[in-house]
């Protein structure tokens, strides 16, 4: 019921909600002209036939095609289709959104022709006994079916598990020494960080293996492979780490110590806890910057063909490392094994990768 | 001898023409700049406001006034189209600037934006450019050519009352100016495009008293030329700087709806609705 009053004076009241008005939400700015469709139709086609005609007929071969001939003719179809709807000035947008969506698909093409040639190539060795069997009594020659990479997922697992139990928490600390205790240090510390993320990763197994295998502290086995996977994972974390509390607002911290927190305190239960969502993704840039290295392996983890359990005393096998002996052997089957563990090391970063982000997001939408 | 002489015979006619003229121009409604009809707004499906119908005549300056979360800042927002910017928006109704309803499909958001200018509530000025280059680069982001940049500098700051304190040291970082001085900036800013109408998200809600009644000034001097809607939350700045006011509230779990708007001074002083009085007076909100 309505009851607009229009009394004395120039005012108007309204005393209830006007139930007879039936609107439904609108996003007007989503609606284009037909003018307006039929310009970009046309920008977006012609090009797209005169490259396909070009194709069709003349010798001149696609990419040459498509990076000098296509995209300078998108780029001139956009510009006029801007200028002729929304006047000069708007031709940058055109060729800004030109350039963005083109160097997109470019992106998505290079990434999208890695996966399928990983997929397309690995696909006829996977299957589940694959996943799950280990390679004991398997020959290089022997035919696809036997055997598989179990062990070295396996492998692979328990390095990563181990460098990430041990690289998060000092990459957290160090972070939290720059960012909040801002020790007398931190500067040298920060400039230590740096240069180690520059450490190559064949040099950090070299390090693990002269300072612990060579001076009889450890065998090769799943904790070096571990702790030279740490190396490599501690400067990621940390920067990124840093890097997400720069971002965490001084109110915050000052708001805390106002209650009379202690530092130690602001920082376990305000400004961690805030940071949530970026340590995750600390810790998931961490563990890509490593899950794939090889080099370090070869040096402090070598390989196997039986699945290890016992960290400590015996050679282990990993993705990388299987990939790397297989790829090189003269049989198509061991070649074929290669890629289907290159296609599993990329299914499981991608499931992990997916794990931590549904794991961020949704606790981030509890609290 | 004056003007007013009644034994003048000729000037007598002549005064009484003009009064005339004066006494129809002003009983004759000014233009209205901008105006809303029927307006509704969502966020998803949340409905944040109903059925808003309010008029901004031209050079005027109208006050939005209402309890947090009525859905005034919300408002403001669909006036130069920032709404749209926020995902899951939506609206139902018409916006008018000159009579044009500014969501048509074949409007240029940048277009409307450029004459409806807006201040909000921090003040942000770029801090990577000079106080000079701030109050500049309305004209450079939006590809304005215009002449004698000093002239727009000296004319937007003095209209925006900072001028005589930033005047040796323009060439300076904006970052050095305190909030209020900050907040000056930026009106000189979305000044320096000459726009049509000015909105402005409580823009005081931050300062300090005499920054405060500095701007309130430049906005009774700004509404002599332009439009302004201001929202606020500060009553007697609504009375101070205002010509109309719409007094928008809330029920809980209910969409923002207008419940009674006109000349500031009824508002104030005499409201028809009962909410309307108890809000002016402080009784809740």
């Amino acid at each position: 019921m309505t009851v607009t009053s229009s009394g004395t004076g120039s005012g108007t009241v309204t005393y209830a909600r006007n139930e007879s008005l039936d609107q439904k939400p609108q996003q007007p700015w989503a609606r284009r002209t037909p003018e307006f469709r039929l310009i970009n139709l046309v920008a977006v086609v012609v090009p797209i036939a005169i490259v396909g005609l070009l194709f069709w007929y003349t010798p001149i071969p696609a990419p040459i095609l498509v990076t000098i001939i296509y995209f300078p003719l998108q780029l001139l179809a956009a510009l006029w289709a801007a200028w002729h709807l929304r006047g000069r000035k708007s031709t940058p947008d055109a060729v800004v959104m030109v350039l963005a969506i083109g160097f997109s698909i470019m992106t998505f093409v290079i990434l999208g022709s890695i996966l399928f040639s990983i997929a397309i190539r690995g696909f006829q060795a996977l299957s589940v006994g694959f996943i799950f069997q280990n390679s004991l009594y398997i020959s290089p020659s022997t035919p696809l079916g036997w055997g598989g990479i179990g062990h070295a997922i396996l492998g692979t697992f328990y390095i990563v598990l181990i460098a990430t139990l041990i690289a998060v928490p000092l990459g957290i600390g160090t972070a939290v020494y720059i960012t909040e205790v801002k020790g007398r240090f931190s500067a040298y510390v920060r400039f230590f960080v740096q240069a180690m993320s520059g450490v190559p990763s064949v040099v950090a197994g070299l390090f693990i293996l002269t300072i612990l295998i060579y001076n009889g502290l450890f065998s090769q086995s799943v904790i070096t492979g571990a702790l030279a996977y740490t190396i490599l994972m501690l400067p990621t974390v940390a920067r990124t780490t840093e890097e997400v509390l720069k971002l965490i607002p001084e109110d915050l911290r000052t708001g805390a110590l106002a209650l009379g927190s202690t530092r130690a305190r602001v920082v376990l239960q305000v400004v961690l806890p805030a940071a949530r969502t970026g340590l995750v993704t600390a810790t998931i840039l961490g563990i890509g910057r490593v899950v794939g290295e090889t080099a370090p392996l070869l040096l402090t983890a070598l390989s196997n063909d039986q699945t290890v359990l016992n960290p400590f005393n015996s050679t282990t096998a990993s993705l990388p490392v299987y990939i790397f002996e297989k790829v090189a052997l003269p049989f198509p089957d061991a070649v074929a094994r290669a890629w289907g563990a290159a296609l599993t090391l990329l299914i499981i970063v991608g499931l992990l990768f997916a794990l931590a982000r549904v794991l961020s997001v949704r606790r981030f939408a509890k609290k | 001898m004056s003007v007013l002489d009644p034994r003048d015979d000729v000037s007598t006619a002549q005064i009484q023409a003009v009064e005339e003229v004066f006494a129809a121009s002003e009983s004759t409604p000014k233009k209205n700049v901008m105006e809303t009809k029927n307006l509704s707004v969502w966020f998803g499906t949340r409905k944040i406001l109903e059925d808003v119908n309010i008029e901004f005549p031209e050079r005027s300056s109208t006050a939005l006034i209402g309890p947090s979360g009525c859905g005034k800042s919300t408002y403001i927002r669909t006036l130069n189209r920032l709404h749209e910017l926020i995902p899951r928006a939506a609206l139902a109704g018409e916006v008018l600037y000159n009579d044009e309803d500014i969501y048509a499909p074949e409007v240029d958001p940048v277009r409307i934006r450029l004459k409806i200018g807006m201040v909000f509530q921090k003040p942000n000025p770029f801090p990577s450019m000079t106080i000079r280059g701030n109050v500049l680069s309305g004209l450079k982001l939006s590809g304005m050519k215009k002449p004698d940049h000093d002239a727009i500098v000296e004319k937007t700051l003095t209209a925006a009352g900072l001028w005589k304190e930033v005047k040796d040291r323009l060439n300076h970082a904006a970052g050095e100016l305190s909030g209020g001085q900050q907040q000056r900036l930026v009106i000189a800013r979305a000044l320096a495009v000459d726009p049509h109408v000015l909105l402005m998200d409580e823009p005081c809600s931050a300062l300090d008293p005499a920054s405060t009644l500095k701007i309130e000034e430049t906005i009774r001097e700004l509404a002599q030329e332009m439009t302004i809607i201001i929202v606020t939350h500060n009553m007697q700045q609504a009375l101070r700087v205002s010509d109309h006011t719409a007094f928008f509230l809330a029920a809980e779990n209910e969409p923002g709806i207008v419940v009674e708007q006109g000349e500031t001074g009824t508002i104030f002083s005499n409201p028809k609705d009962e909410r309307t009085l108890d809000y002016v007076n402080g009784r809740f909100g």
